[in-house]
Protein backbone atom coordinates (compact mmCIF):
# COMPACT_ATOMS: atom_id res chain seq x y z
CA UNK A 1 0.00 0.00 0.00
CA UNK A 2 1.63 3.65 -1.07
CA UNK A 3 0.89 6.89 0.59
CA UNK A 4 -1.61 9.19 -1.42
CA UNK A 5 -0.32 12.38 -2.56
CA UNK A 6 -2.33 15.70 -2.93
CA UNK A 7 -1.63 19.61 -3.68
CA UNK A 8 -3.80 22.81 -2.74
CA UNK A 9 -3.64 25.98 -4.72
CA UNK A 10 -6.29 29.10 -4.17
CA UNK A 11 -7.05 30.98 -7.08
CA UNK A 12 -5.73 34.14 -5.23
CA UNK A 13 -3.64 34.98 -2.15
CA UNK A 14 -5.98 37.71 -1.39
CA UNK A 15 -9.96 38.50 -1.43
CA UNK A 16 -12.17 41.48 -0.73
CA UNK A 17 -15.03 40.04 1.51
CA UNK A 18 -17.69 39.08 -0.15
CA UNK A 19 -15.73 37.78 -2.97
CA UNK A 20 -15.96 34.40 -4.58
CA UNK A 21 -13.19 31.79 -3.72
CA UNK A 22 -12.10 28.94 -5.48
CA UNK A 23 -9.87 26.21 -4.07
CA UNK A 24 -8.28 23.39 -6.66
CA UNK A 25 -7.24 20.15 -5.32
CA UNK A 26 -5.13 17.51 -6.92
CA UNK A 27 -5.18 14.20 -5.57
CA UNK A 28 -3.59 10.56 -6.56
CA UNK A 29 -2.52 7.16 -4.38
CA UNK A 30 -0.87 4.99 -6.85
CA UNK A 31 -3.21 2.06 -5.39
CA UNK A 32 -6.21 3.06 -6.23
CA UNK A 33 -7.19 1.64 -9.38
CA UNK A 34 -10.87 1.50 -10.65
CA UNK A 35 -11.80 -2.02 -11.47
CA UNK A 36 -15.37 -3.61 -13.47
CA UNK A 37 -16.42 -7.13 -12.72
CA UNK A 38 -18.61 -8.05 -15.50
CA UNK A 39 -20.64 -11.41 -14.10
CA UNK A 40 -22.59 -13.60 -16.54
CA UNK A 41 -24.69 -16.35 -14.84
CA UNK A 42 -24.79 -19.79 -16.70
CA UNK A 43 -27.24 -22.48 -15.86
CA UNK A 44 -26.55 -26.35 -16.49
CA UNK A 45 -28.21 -26.24 -19.92
CA UNK A 46 -25.71 -24.11 -21.00
CA UNK A 47 -27.75 -20.91 -21.20
CA UNK A 48 -26.10 -17.28 -20.08
CA UNK A 49 -27.38 -14.19 -18.54
CA UNK A 50 -26.64 -11.00 -20.07
CA UNK A 51 -23.69 -9.85 -18.75
CA UNK A 52 -24.26 -7.38 -16.29
CA UNK A 53 -21.00 -4.46 -14.99
CA UNK A 54 -20.44 -3.67 -11.50
CA UNK A 55 -17.38 -1.15 -11.04
CA UNK A 56 -15.56 -0.84 -8.25
CA UNK A 57 -12.53 1.53 -6.84
CA UNK A 58 -9.71 -0.74 -4.55
CA UNK A 59 -8.00 1.58 -2.33
CA UNK A 60 -10.46 4.99 -3.10
CA UNK A 61 -8.93 8.03 -1.30
CA UNK A 62 -11.80 10.36 1.19
CA UNK A 63 -10.98 14.31 0.77
CA UNK A 64 -11.06 16.29 3.60
CA UNK A 65 -11.09 20.25 3.31
CA UNK A 66 -10.34 22.47 7.03
CA UNK A 67 -10.70 25.89 7.42
CA UNK A 68 -8.84 27.54 10.23
CA UNK A 69 -10.84 30.47 10.22
CA UNK A 70 -14.25 28.30 10.19
CA UNK A 71 -14.81 29.19 6.05
CA UNK A 72 -17.36 26.90 4.69
CA UNK A 73 -15.90 25.06 1.76
CA UNK A 74 -18.82 23.31 -0.49
CA UNK A 75 -17.12 21.59 -3.53
CA UNK A 76 -18.16 21.82 -6.79
CA UNK A 77 -17.00 18.91 -8.90
CA UNK A 78 -14.86 15.76 -8.25
CA UNK A 79 -13.39 13.95 -11.62
CA UNK A 80 -11.45 11.02 -9.44
CA UNK A 81 -8.01 13.62 -9.29
CA UNK A 82 -9.37 17.24 -9.32
CA UNK A 83 -11.32 18.43 -6.60
CA UNK A 84 -12.83 21.91 -6.73
CA UNK A 85 -14.27 23.42 -3.86
CA UNK A 86 -15.94 27.15 -3.39
CA UNK A 87 -16.06 29.40 -0.35
CA UNK A 88 -17.38 32.92 0.43
CA UNK A 89 -13.99 35.11 1.74
CA UNK B 1 -4.00 34.51 7.84
CA UNK B 2 -6.51 32.56 7.80
CA UNK B 3 -5.45 28.32 6.10
CA UNK B 4 -7.22 26.13 4.13
CA UNK B 5 -5.61 22.79 4.82
CA UNK B 6 -6.69 19.64 2.02
CA UNK B 7 -6.01 15.88 3.92
CA UNK B 8 -6.80 12.79 1.54
CA UNK B 9 -6.88 9.25 3.27
CA UNK B 10 -7.27 6.29 2.38
CA UNK B 11 -8.27 3.02 3.20
CA UNK B 12 -5.28 1.77 5.29
CA UNK B 13 -5.66 4.99 7.01
CA UNK B 14 -2.30 6.45 5.44
CA UNK B 15 -3.11 10.34 4.96
CA UNK B 16 -1.38 13.32 3.17
CA UNK B 17 -2.07 17.15 3.66
CA UNK B 18 -1.76 20.28 1.79
CA UNK B 19 -2.46 23.72 2.95
CA UNK B 20 -2.76 27.20 1.12
CA UNK B 21 -2.87 30.77 3.30
CA UNK B 22 -4.74 33.98 1.77
CA UNK B 23 -5.37 36.80 3.46
CA UNK B 24 -8.73 39.11 3.65
CA UNK B 25 -8.26 42.57 2.58
CA UNK B 26 -10.78 45.08 2.60
CA UNK B 27 -11.92 46.38 -0.42
CA UNK B 28 -10.26 48.78 -2.69
CA UNK B 29 -11.22 52.58 -2.08
CA UNK B 30 -12.32 54.41 -5.44
CA UNK B 31 -11.98 58.21 -5.49
CA UNK B 32 -12.01 61.58 -7.40
CA UNK B 33 -10.15 64.37 -8.41
CA UNK B 34 -11.97 67.55 -9.53
CA UNK B 35 -10.46 70.39 -11.77
CA UNK B 36 -8.90 73.30 -9.83
CA UNK B 37 -9.13 71.56 -6.16
CA UNK B 38 -13.32 72.71 -6.82
CA UNK B 39 -15.82 71.28 -4.92
CA UNK B 40 -16.90 67.50 -5.93
CA UNK B 41 -19.77 67.06 -3.09
CA UNK B 42 -22.26 67.24 -6.33
CA UNK B 43 -20.30 64.52 -7.97
CA UNK B 44 -19.73 62.38 -5.21
CA UNK B 45 -23.66 61.87 -4.37
CA UNK B 46 -24.82 58.61 -4.65
CA UNK B 47 -21.47 56.66 -5.56
CA UNK B 48 -19.18 54.52 -3.41
CA UNK B 49 -16.60 57.36 -3.51
CA UNK B 50 -14.80 56.68 -0.52
CA UNK B 51 -11.15 59.32 -1.03
CA UNK B 52 -10.49 62.81 -2.68
CA UNK B 53 -7.61 63.65 -4.01
CA UNK B 54 -6.11 67.85 -3.01
CA UNK B 55 -3.66 69.25 -3.88
CA UNK B 56 -1.87 72.33 -1.34
CA UNK B 57 0.99 75.00 -1.63
CA UNK B 58 3.03 75.35 2.11
CA UNK B 59 3.39 78.65 0.46
CA UNK B 60 -0.59 79.18 1.02
CA UNK B 61 -1.98 80.69 4.33
CA UNK B 62 -4.93 78.51 4.07
CA UNK B 63 -3.38 74.55 4.17
CA UNK B 64 -6.04 72.86 6.27
CA UNK B 65 -8.80 72.80 5.01
CA UNK B 66 -8.06 75.19 2.26
CA UNK B 67 -9.06 78.56 2.01
CA UNK B 68 -13.22 78.36 1.72
CA UNK B 69 -12.86 75.17 1.35
CA UNK B 70 -14.89 73.95 4.48
CA UNK B 71 -16.85 71.49 1.98
CA UNK B 72 -13.56 69.66 3.02
CA UNK B 73 -14.04 69.32 6.37
CA UNK B 74 -17.78 67.97 5.30
CA UNK B 75 -16.82 65.62 3.02
CA UNK B 76 -13.73 63.77 5.44
CA UNK B 77 -16.30 64.05 8.48
CA UNK B 78 -18.51 61.96 6.15
CA UNK B 79 -16.01 59.27 5.54
CA UNK B 80 -13.95 60.76 2.43
CA UNK B 81 -10.38 60.23 2.94
CA UNK B 82 -8.32 63.03 1.76
CA UNK B 83 -5.21 62.49 -0.40
CA UNK B 84 -3.32 65.67 0.22
CA UNK B 85 -0.97 66.53 -1.63
CA UNK B 86 1.25 68.75 0.26
CA UNK B 87 3.99 70.57 -2.17
CA UNK B 88 7.35 72.66 -2.10
CA UNK B 89 5.99 74.18 -5.30
CA UNK B 90 4.96 77.47 -4.72
CA UNK B 91 1.32 78.14 -7.37
CA UNK B 92 1.89 81.83 -7.56
CA UNK B 93 3.42 83.49 -10.70
CA UNK B 94 6.14 86.10 -10.62
CA UNK B 95 8.59 86.34 -7.86
CA UNK B 96 7.16 85.68 -4.71
CA UNK B 97 8.39 87.25 -1.17
CA UNK B 98 9.19 86.19 1.60
CA UNK B 99 6.82 85.79 4.13
CA UNK B 100 6.40 86.79 7.93
CA UNK B 101 3.26 85.30 10.32
CA UNK B 102 2.13 83.72 13.51
CA UNK B 103 0.85 80.61 14.63
CA UNK B 104 0.41 78.89 18.04
CA UNK B 105 1.83 82.47 19.46
CA UNK B 106 5.44 82.39 17.57
CA UNK B 107 6.32 84.39 14.72
CA UNK B 108 8.17 82.84 11.83
CA UNK B 109 9.61 84.31 9.02
CA UNK B 110 10.10 82.21 5.92
CA UNK B 111 12.41 83.50 2.96
CA UNK B 112 11.16 83.43 -0.71
CA UNK B 113 11.15 80.27 -2.33
CA UNK B 114 14.73 79.90 -3.99
CA UNK B 115 14.33 77.30 -6.44
CA UNK B 116 13.08 75.81 -9.56
CA UNK B 117 11.54 72.98 -11.19
CA UNK B 118 9.88 71.35 -13.85
CA UNK B 119 12.29 73.16 -16.06
CA UNK B 120 10.97 72.50 -19.36
CA UNK B 121 12.13 74.29 -22.44
CA UNK B 122 10.40 76.62 -23.47
CA UNK B 123 8.13 77.12 -20.28
CA UNK B 124 8.03 79.37 -17.58
CA UNK B 125 9.79 77.34 -14.58
CA UNK B 126 7.80 77.34 -11.21
CA UNK B 127 8.92 78.78 -8.12
CA UNK B 128 9.47 76.35 -5.25
CA UNK B 129 10.94 76.67 -1.57
CA UNK B 130 14.42 74.65 -2.06
CA UNK B 131 15.43 71.10 -0.62
CA UNK B 132 18.65 73.39 0.36
CA UNK B 133 15.85 75.86 2.46
CA UNK B 134 14.34 72.70 3.83
CA UNK B 135 17.21 71.25 4.79
CA UNK B 136 18.79 74.49 6.72
CA UNK B 137 15.39 74.70 8.47
CA UNK B 138 14.54 77.83 6.86
CA UNK B 139 10.52 76.35 6.12
CA UNK B 140 9.58 75.19 9.66
CA UNK B 141 7.62 77.98 9.79
CA UNK B 142 5.33 76.59 6.68
CA UNK B 143 5.55 73.39 8.49
CA UNK B 144 4.32 74.61 11.76
CA UNK B 145 1.24 76.92 10.05
CA UNK B 146 0.20 73.58 8.01
CA UNK B 147 0.75 71.00 11.34
CA UNK B 148 -1.25 73.93 13.30
CA UNK B 149 -4.33 73.85 10.67
CA UNK B 150 -4.42 70.60 10.24
CA UNK B 151 -4.51 69.67 14.21
CA UNK B 152 -8.31 71.70 13.70
CA UNK B 153 -9.38 69.46 10.89
CA UNK B 154 -10.93 66.47 12.76
CA UNK B 155 -10.08 63.87 10.85
CA UNK B 156 -6.76 62.21 9.77
CA UNK B 157 -5.26 62.33 6.28
CA UNK B 158 -2.91 60.62 3.88
CA UNK B 159 0.08 63.51 3.17
CA UNK B 160 1.61 63.14 0.23
CA UNK B 161 5.01 64.92 -0.25
CA UNK B 162 5.26 66.23 -3.46
CA UNK B 163 3.09 65.50 -6.03
CA UNK B 164 4.85 64.11 -8.99
CA UNK B 165 8.69 64.29 -8.10
CA UNK B 166 9.87 62.99 -11.32
CA UNK B 167 8.04 65.63 -13.12
CA UNK B 168 9.75 68.42 -11.02
CA UNK B 169 12.81 66.91 -11.51
CA UNK B 170 13.04 65.74 -15.06
CA UNK B 171 14.36 68.79 -16.52
CA UNK B 172 16.64 69.62 -13.45
CA UNK B 173 16.03 71.63 -11.01
CA UNK B 174 17.75 74.93 -9.83
CA UNK B 175 18.27 76.28 -6.51
CA UNK B 176 19.73 79.80 -5.47
CA UNK B 177 21.90 79.65 -8.98
CA UNK B 178 23.18 76.43 -8.38
CA UNK B 179 22.02 73.50 -10.81
CA UNK B 180 21.50 70.29 -10.30
CA UNK B 181 20.93 67.26 -12.52
CA UNK B 182 17.28 65.14 -12.51
CA UNK B 183 19.48 62.26 -10.34
CA UNK B 184 21.43 64.92 -8.09
CA UNK B 185 17.83 66.44 -7.42
CA UNK B 186 16.09 63.74 -6.42
CA UNK B 187 18.88 62.75 -4.26
CA UNK B 188 18.57 66.06 -2.45
CA UNK B 189 14.81 65.43 -2.35
CA UNK B 190 15.05 62.48 -0.78
CA UNK B 191 17.00 64.18 2.33
CA UNK B 192 14.28 67.42 2.37
CA UNK B 193 11.18 64.84 2.38
CA UNK B 194 12.86 62.66 5.16
CA UNK B 195 13.59 66.11 7.23
CA UNK B 196 9.68 67.27 6.62
CA UNK B 197 8.16 63.94 7.69
CA UNK B 198 10.82 63.50 10.65
CA UNK B 199 9.84 67.00 12.00
CA UNK B 200 6.32 66.60 11.71
CA UNK B 201 6.15 63.48 13.43
CA UNK B 202 8.08 64.70 16.16
CA UNK B 203 5.83 67.10 16.98
CA UNK B 204 2.66 65.02 16.93
CA UNK B 205 0.03 64.10 14.51
CA UNK B 206 -3.31 63.79 14.62
CA UNK B 207 -4.16 59.81 14.82
CA UNK B 208 -4.71 57.98 11.50
CA UNK B 209 -1.82 60.17 9.89
CA UNK B 210 -0.11 58.42 7.05
CA UNK B 211 2.71 59.60 4.89
CA UNK B 212 3.69 58.79 1.30
CA UNK B 213 6.30 60.18 -1.29
CA UNK B 214 4.63 61.89 -4.70
CA UNK B 215 5.31 60.14 -8.23
CA UNK B 216 4.22 60.47 -11.67
CA UNK B 217 5.68 57.09 -11.75
CA UNK B 218 6.66 57.26 -15.24
CA UNK B 219 10.29 56.95 -14.83
CA UNK B 220 11.84 53.59 -13.59
CA UNK B 221 15.26 55.18 -12.41
CA UNK B 222 13.37 57.92 -10.78
CA UNK B 223 10.95 55.84 -8.80
CA UNK B 224 14.03 53.76 -7.77
CA UNK B 225 16.31 57.23 -6.66
CA UNK B 226 12.94 58.80 -4.69
CA UNK B 227 12.23 55.16 -2.63
CA UNK B 228 15.25 54.19 -0.68
CA UNK B 229 14.70 51.98 2.35
CA UNK B 230 15.67 54.56 4.80
CA UNK B 231 12.56 56.75 3.35
CA UNK B 232 9.71 54.36 3.49
CA UNK B 233 10.48 53.51 6.56
CA UNK B 234 9.19 56.56 7.08
CA UNK B 235 6.14 56.45 5.21
CA UNK B 236 3.26 54.55 5.28
CA UNK B 237 2.05 53.92 1.22
CA UNK B 238 3.70 53.60 -2.40
CA UNK B 239 2.08 55.95 -4.57
CA UNK B 240 2.18 57.02 -8.23
CA UNK B 241 -0.36 58.17 -10.98
CA UNK B 242 -1.74 55.65 -13.84
CA UNK B 243 -3.21 57.34 -17.44
CA UNK B 244 -4.12 55.97 -20.85
CA UNK B 245 -3.18 58.55 -23.42
CA UNK B 246 -2.21 56.03 -26.48
CA UNK B 247 -5.58 53.60 -27.66
CA UNK B 248 -3.14 50.57 -27.48
CA UNK B 249 -2.85 51.23 -23.18
CA UNK B 250 -5.06 48.89 -21.31
CA UNK B 251 -6.02 49.41 -17.72
CA UNK B 252 -4.21 46.60 -16.84
CA UNK B 253 -1.15 47.75 -18.37
CA UNK B 254 -0.70 50.80 -17.17
CA UNK B 255 -1.76 50.27 -13.46
CA UNK B 256 0.90 47.41 -13.41
CA UNK B 257 3.65 49.90 -15.25
CA UNK B 258 5.07 51.18 -12.40
CA UNK B 259 4.34 48.45 -10.38
CA UNK B 260 6.24 46.22 -11.67
CA UNK B 261 9.61 48.15 -11.69
CA UNK B 262 8.90 48.92 -7.90
CA UNK B 263 8.31 44.98 -7.55
CA UNK B 264 11.69 44.57 -9.59
CA UNK B 265 14.10 47.41 -7.93
CA UNK B 266 12.68 48.39 -4.00
CA UNK B 267 13.31 46.90 -1.37
CA UNK B 268 10.77 44.70 1.15
CA UNK B 269 10.15 47.55 3.17
CA UNK B 270 8.69 49.75 0.52
CA UNK B 271 6.66 46.38 -1.03
CA UNK B 272 5.74 45.90 1.98
CA UNK B 273 3.63 49.62 1.84
CA UNK B 274 0.08 49.10 0.17
CA UNK B 275 -0.47 52.01 -3.08
CA UNK B 276 -2.04 54.84 -3.54
CA UNK B 277 -3.28 55.68 -6.72
CA UNK B 278 -3.44 59.86 -6.16
CA UNK B 279 -4.87 60.47 -9.67
CA UNK B 280 -5.80 58.10 -12.70
CA UNK B 281 -7.51 58.87 -15.96
CA UNK B 282 -8.28 58.21 -19.39
CA UNK B 283 -7.47 60.95 -22.03
CA UNK B 284 -11.09 61.62 -24.04
CA UNK B 285 -8.84 62.23 -27.45
CA UNK B 286 -7.01 58.58 -27.38
CA UNK B 287 -10.46 56.64 -26.07
CA UNK B 288 -13.49 58.87 -27.46
CA UNK B 289 -15.54 56.10 -24.72
CA UNK B 290 -14.25 56.77 -21.50
CA UNK B 291 -16.69 54.91 -20.22
CA UNK B 292 -15.64 51.82 -21.81
CA UNK B 293 -12.17 52.03 -20.35
CA UNK B 294 -13.30 53.21 -16.57
CA UNK B 295 -15.60 49.93 -17.03
CA UNK B 296 -12.04 47.58 -17.32
CA UNK B 297 -10.39 48.86 -14.03
CA UNK B 298 -11.90 46.52 -11.35
CA UNK B 299 -11.03 43.58 -13.29
CA UNK B 300 -7.45 45.04 -13.61
CA UNK B 301 -6.81 45.76 -10.16
CA UNK B 302 -8.04 42.57 -8.54
CA UNK B 303 -5.63 40.98 -10.81
CA UNK B 304 -2.46 42.97 -10.07
CA UNK B 305 -3.93 42.68 -6.52
CA UNK B 306 -4.17 39.33 -7.02
CA UNK B 307 -0.38 38.56 -7.62
CA UNK B 308 2.64 39.28 -5.77
CA UNK B 309 3.55 42.80 -4.35
CA UNK B 310 2.20 45.46 -2.94
CA UNK B 311 -1.67 45.95 -3.16
CA UNK B 312 -3.50 48.80 -4.36
CA UNK B 313 -5.87 50.38 -1.90
CA UNK B 314 -7.03 53.52 -3.18
CA UNK B 315 -7.71 54.93 -6.80
CA UNK B 316 -8.43 58.47 -6.93
CA UNK B 317 -10.04 59.50 -10.58
CA UNK B 318 -8.48 62.70 -11.81
CA UNK B 319 -11.48 64.77 -13.68
CA UNK B 320 -8.67 66.85 -14.90
CA UNK B 321 -6.47 67.86 -17.39
CA UNK B 322 -5.55 64.22 -19.30
CA UNK B 323 -8.27 62.58 -17.41
CA UNK B 324 -11.14 65.57 -18.03
CA UNK B 325 -14.10 63.40 -18.49
CA UNK B 326 -16.24 64.41 -21.37
CA UNK B 327 -19.33 63.94 -21.79
CA UNK B 328 -19.14 63.96 -17.73
CA UNK B 329 -22.48 62.42 -16.98
CA UNK B 330 -21.15 59.27 -18.78
CA UNK B 331 -17.84 59.64 -17.49
CA UNK B 332 -19.33 59.96 -14.01
CA UNK B 333 -21.97 56.95 -14.66
CA UNK B 334 -18.95 54.54 -15.52
CA UNK B 335 -17.16 55.45 -12.23
CA UNK B 336 -20.06 54.95 -9.88
CA UNK B 337 -20.67 51.22 -11.63
CA UNK B 338 -16.64 50.66 -11.78
CA UNK B 339 -16.69 51.87 -7.86
CA UNK B 340 -19.86 49.45 -7.26
CA UNK B 341 -17.59 46.25 -8.49
CA UNK B 342 -15.52 44.71 -6.58
CA UNK B 343 -12.64 44.82 -5.72
CA UNK B 344 -14.40 48.02 -5.42
CA UNK B 345 -17.21 47.47 -4.36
Amino acid sequence: MAAPTVTASLDASTYAPGEPMTLTVGYADPDTRPVTVTIVLTDPDGNSSAPVRVTAVIDPLGVEVADDSGRAWTMVSDTGTTAVYRAVA
Amino acid sequence: MPRVTVTVRDQGGRTASAAADYALAPPVWGGYYLAGNADPTTDLVGGNFRSLTQYRSLADAYVFPGYGMSWLRDLGRAGVAPNMVLELKHYGAGSPGAQTFTVDGVTWTVPAPAMTIQQRPGTTWPRAYGYGQVLAGQCDGLLARALSQYRTLGFPVNLQLASELDTDHEFGTTESGVSFTWAESDARAVQALTYVVNWLRARGLPAGTTFSVGAGGFDRAAFRRTHPEALMSRVDFLQWNVYATDPAHTALSRFRRTRDWAVADLGPVALSRPVIIAEWGVQVSAFPDQAAWIATVPAALARLNAERGPRIVRANYFNSGWGTLTPKPAGLAALRAAYATRPFG
